[in-house]
């Protein structure tokens, strides 16, 4: 259920061009974001806190604006609780967990799921695991029902683990033979090295081929406990009827504990230059540095950064090597808010003959913000173009339900969208050049090269 | 979203360029109670405003009834090249300056090229709503071209080509959309050739923007925070002093029949197949197109589809498999797509056609029916959540067939029966008359 649609209809005419969900996520909801409230996103939004005793939280966001409901169960498991020998276990045992429950088979559920109107879909991630659902909003109840399914109920037959193996390593497969995907998998591994974020969210065709019926089981037992659950509901629905729907769904889950979090060494910076060649019409360069994890104070300065190389089409790759130098086709910058240290990536995509100008002119960039304090109106630019986005992504109820499971699975506090803004907002010239230099003080490179 | 209502509206932008999202039906929610209202400027100006207000922001759209089809086989790609060059300056804006503009007040632009139109979108904090008029007015005919700029976008056009090809998904769309409309302009290609770029001036690019960019031949949509009347004092003083007549466009002859020697085999570098098979399918205009879009949406548009349940989940022939309605004005297509095994292209190949034989057999089922239906409404109120939209369906609607299409639709599926479908699938769905391609593993 969580394959891309083959035909998708979304390539972009004009943007910065590059891999509009790069970096590791799965899902489709992936995001640059990081947050603040430029427009008031759905302002007569409420929301509604609640922690079960079994130790669930529940989230309710009512939101009259269209008659939708979306639901998102997040849980904490993910590759940073991978090693190489399990990598991408989270990813599998959620491609095996909506194939059938103790009720239904795997056909019966997708027509349960489209008599809705509805669509689920469930995908590990780095920090975290997802069931992701939207319906009709006069199908609320069903939609949690069919979650809490899922969710609680899964058969995670034999069968299907081997059956789910072999799609996800076709899915594999595929990412390797796309030049864009295979680039970032490979830079990942080479800027985070012994930690888990090296480790690709679908894991590889070698873990896979090991993972087997009883570790899927086991991995499923050890995440789905109700203290590492956060349910998060957003729409046209009453707050106080979700609740009662959810503590019946969900409260009779025995408490398993939270589990312990997992001990991570802390990546070092090694500054790598990495080339590797496929066959491909583009090349792909990316030069990055390890960055600060969403929850450091230089989080928003980082992410001022990131915008002012690679954030829109008035970022400076954008503006500089493909506008006025054509040296590139795709040009974007990459940070994406995780718990621990995260990656803040430059990214060109261009023809084989301008990849070492462009490369070249990459890292004159670098060396540029690094040198020279950006000017006022090129930062107040940034800033609207980051704080922009981020309230226009948080616009739809699938996009809101799961910031709010996010910010609460990060521990990051209920007031966070409000905090970041401030943040951004005081980011001065001197903290971006100070960030810059921090970041891209030693830098990590891959060229993949067309042959 | 994915749904069924979509799938009648991607249009050809699925072949290429554009990202398409559309739905139809009666609005039915708070936000958007009062509906479009349409105006024909006295210039010949189609204005759309729908005061939307889920959210603070407006979205604005210029749509241009000029693409792929209008272009003569010495003009192919400067519908798109166009495209590329309007944001980047006027004679009062600098290069650089509109997108310092749009992003510097927390918006976004984009701008997508099709067959039937093309488009320019901003999407802006709705206080700045005159900024935004004002710009797509500027940009609509006062571009400037400047030739640096116009000389060095042309590489960037060169690697969008390459692009394509590295994707095999889109390059599977593209070779389909070929080999299934070929010689008409709809299998042309949209981003024209390299030599054509490469020879490119400053002059012929001029000339095709003063002829098709003129006030009869546009469209400007406004969805958002914003009132009617407010929109209409502001269009009046900037689109409504534009002057100029549209030419006539090309008349074009129908898309061709298909039938079995429409054939390609491309040899490729990855390491899985690729099969694509495309019907020829109803024009906007048809009334056929309601039931093809559920037949489309039963067969292949969901997990619980026909062919996901039987080819992949059950015969296990295929990684991924889907059908997708790609209509248009001039006469669409419906494809099946499927990632597999070089050695299953036969055997899944037939068991497609076995999926379809059965429907027109056997037809489908009340419950596939309301199902289908269900993910047309659904898609539709999922659209109805962001104002850019609700403005891509009315633009396309405008362009493509009608607003008043746009706004029945979801009734007249509703009114589609099980026979109707059947009925669909006689008609377009043959065991001959379709176009083939397959990408095979070096």
């Amino acid at each position: 259920m969580s394959d891309a649609r083959l035909a998708q209809a979304t390539p972009v005419a004009r943007g910065p061009g590059g891999p509009a969900t790069i970096t590791r996520r799965l899902a489709p909801l992936a995001l640059l974001a990081v947050a603040a409230l430029l427009i008031p996103a759905g302002a007569a939004a409420q929301v509604t806190y609640q922690k079960l005793d079994n130790g669930l939280t529940v989230i309710v966001r009512e939101n009259p604006v269209a008659p939708v409901v979306a639901v998102v169960l997040l849980v904490k498991m993910g590759t940073r609780w991978e090693q190489p020998a399990t990598a991408g276990i989270s990813n599998f045992v959620h491609a095996v967990m909506v194939k059938g429950t103790a009720k239904r088979g795997g056909s019966e559920l997708a027509e349960a799921v489209a008599a809705l109107g509805g669509k689920i879909s469930a995908t590990g991630e780095v920090d975290d695991s997802e069931l992701r659902a939207t319906a009709l909003a006069r199908f609320w109840r069903e939609l949690l029902g069919l979650t809490a399914e899922l969710a609680l109920e899964p058969t995670l037959a034999p069968g299907e683990v081997a059956t789910e193996r072999d799609w996800l390593q076709s899915r594999i497969q595929k990412r390797r033979d796309n030049a864009p995907s295979r680039a970032f998998d490979e830079f990942f591994a080479a800027l985070y090295g012994a930690h888990p974020y090296a480790i690709p969210v679908l894991g590889t065709a070698e873990s896979l081929a090991r993972v087997d019926h009883a570790q899927v089981v086991a991995a499923y037992r050890a995440g789905y406990r109700p203290e590492r659950m956060i349910l998060s509901v957003s729409g046209q629905v009453s707050a106080p009827e979700v609740l009662a729907e959810a503590r019946r769904r969900f409260g009779g889950l025995a408490r398993g504990g939270g589990g312990a979090e997992p001990a991570i060494p802390s990546p070092v910076s090694a500054g790598r230059r990495v080339e590797i060649e496929m066959p491909a019409q583009q090349a792909q360069i990316l030069v990055g540095g390890l960055a600060p994890a969403m929850s450091h104070p230089d989080h928003a300065a980082v992410k001022v950064l990131s915008t002012i190389l690679g954030g829109g089409m008035a970022g400076r790759l954008f503006a500089e090597l493909r506008d006025k130098r054509g040296l590139a086709y795709a040009a974007a910058s990459y940070y994406d808010p995780v718990r621990e240290p995260g990656a803040l990536v430059l990214y060109l995509g261009t023809a084989p003959e301008n990849a070492a100008r462009a490369e070249e002119a990459l890292l004159r960039e670098v060396e540029r913000i690094r040198r020279e304090p950006v000017d006022a109106e090129e930062l107040s630019r940034a800033k609207g173009y980051l704080l922009g986005r981020y309230a226009m992504d948080r616009r739809t109820n699938e996009r809101q339900a799961w910031y709010l499971a996010f910010y609460e699975l990060q521990g990051q506090g209920r007031n966070f969208p409000e905090r970041y803004r401030r943040a951004v907002e005081a980011v001065t010239p001197a903290d971006v050049q100070r960030v810059a230099r921090q970041v891209l003080g030693t830098v990590t490179t891959l060229v993949l090269r067309p042959k | 979203m994915i749904g069924i209502a979509r799938s009648v509206s991607i249009a050809l932008c699925a072949l290429l360029l554009a990202g398409c999202a559309t739905a139809g039906g009666s609005p039915s929610s708070s936000a958007t109670a009062a509906g479009p209202a349409r105006e024909v400027l006295p210039n010949g100006l189609v204005l759309v405003v729908h005061e939307h207000r889920a959210s603070d922001v407006v979205a604005l759209q210029l749509w241009v009834r000029t693409g792929g089809r209008d272009e003569s086989p010495e003009e192919l790609g400067l519908s798109h090249y166009l495209e590329h060059m309007l944001f980047k300056g006027t004679p009062t804006r600098p290069p650089g300056s509109i997108d310092t503009l749009i992003e510097g007040l927390g918006g976004a632009s984009n701008a997508f090229t099709s067959y039937d139109y093309t488009h320019y979108d901003v999407v802006l904090p709705a206080e700045h709503l005159r900024a935004g008029i004002e710009l797509l007015a500027d940009i609509g005919v006062n571009a400037a071209f400047v030739p640096e700029e116009l000389e060095s976008e042309k590489t960037v056009v060169f690697e969008e080509m390459n692009l394509v090809e590295d994707d095999p998904e889109k390059f599977l769309g593209r070779r389909l959309g070929e080999l299934a409309y070929a010689p008409h302009p709809y299998g042309r290609p949209i981003l024209g050739t390299r030599e054509l770029i490469q020879a490119l001036t400053r002059e012929r690019l001029a000339a095709y923007y003063r002829k098709h960019y003129v006030p009869r031949n546009m469209v400007l949509v406004v969805v958002g925070a914003v009132t009617p009347a407010e929109v209409r004092a502001l269009a009046a003083t900037t689109f409504g002093r534009l002057g100029g007549s549209a030419p006539a466009r090309p008349a074009l002859p129908p898309p061709p029949a298909l039938d079995r020697s429409r054939r390609a085999e491309v040899p490729r570098e990855e390491k899985q197949a690729y099969l694509g098979l495309a019907w020829r399918a109803p024009a906007t205009s048809d009334g056929d197109i309601y039931a093809v879009d559920l037949l489309t949406y039963i067969l292949g548009d969901s997990p619980s589809s026909r062919l996901n349940q039987t080819v992949r989940e059950r015969l296990r022939l295929v990684s991924a498999i889907e059908a997708g309605y790609v209509s248009s004005e001039q006469g669409g297509i419906v494809r099946v797509t499927a990632r597999l095994e070089r050695a299953n292209l036969e055997q899944t190949e037939a068991a497609i056609l076995d999926v379809i034989r059965r429907v027109r057999e056997e037809g489908v089922t009340e419950a596939e029916r309301q199902r289908a239906i269900v993910t047309a409404e659904s898609s539709y109120a999922f659209d109805i959540e962001t104002a850019e939209g609700l403005a891509k369906s009315y633009g396309q609607a405008e362009t493509t067939w009608t607003l008043e299409d746009e706004l029945a639709y979801l009734a007249r599926l509703r009114q589609i029966t099980g026979a109707q479908i059947q009925a669909a699938a006689r008609k377009y769905f043959g065991d001959d008359n379709y176009a083939r391609v397959r990408f095979l593993p070096k």
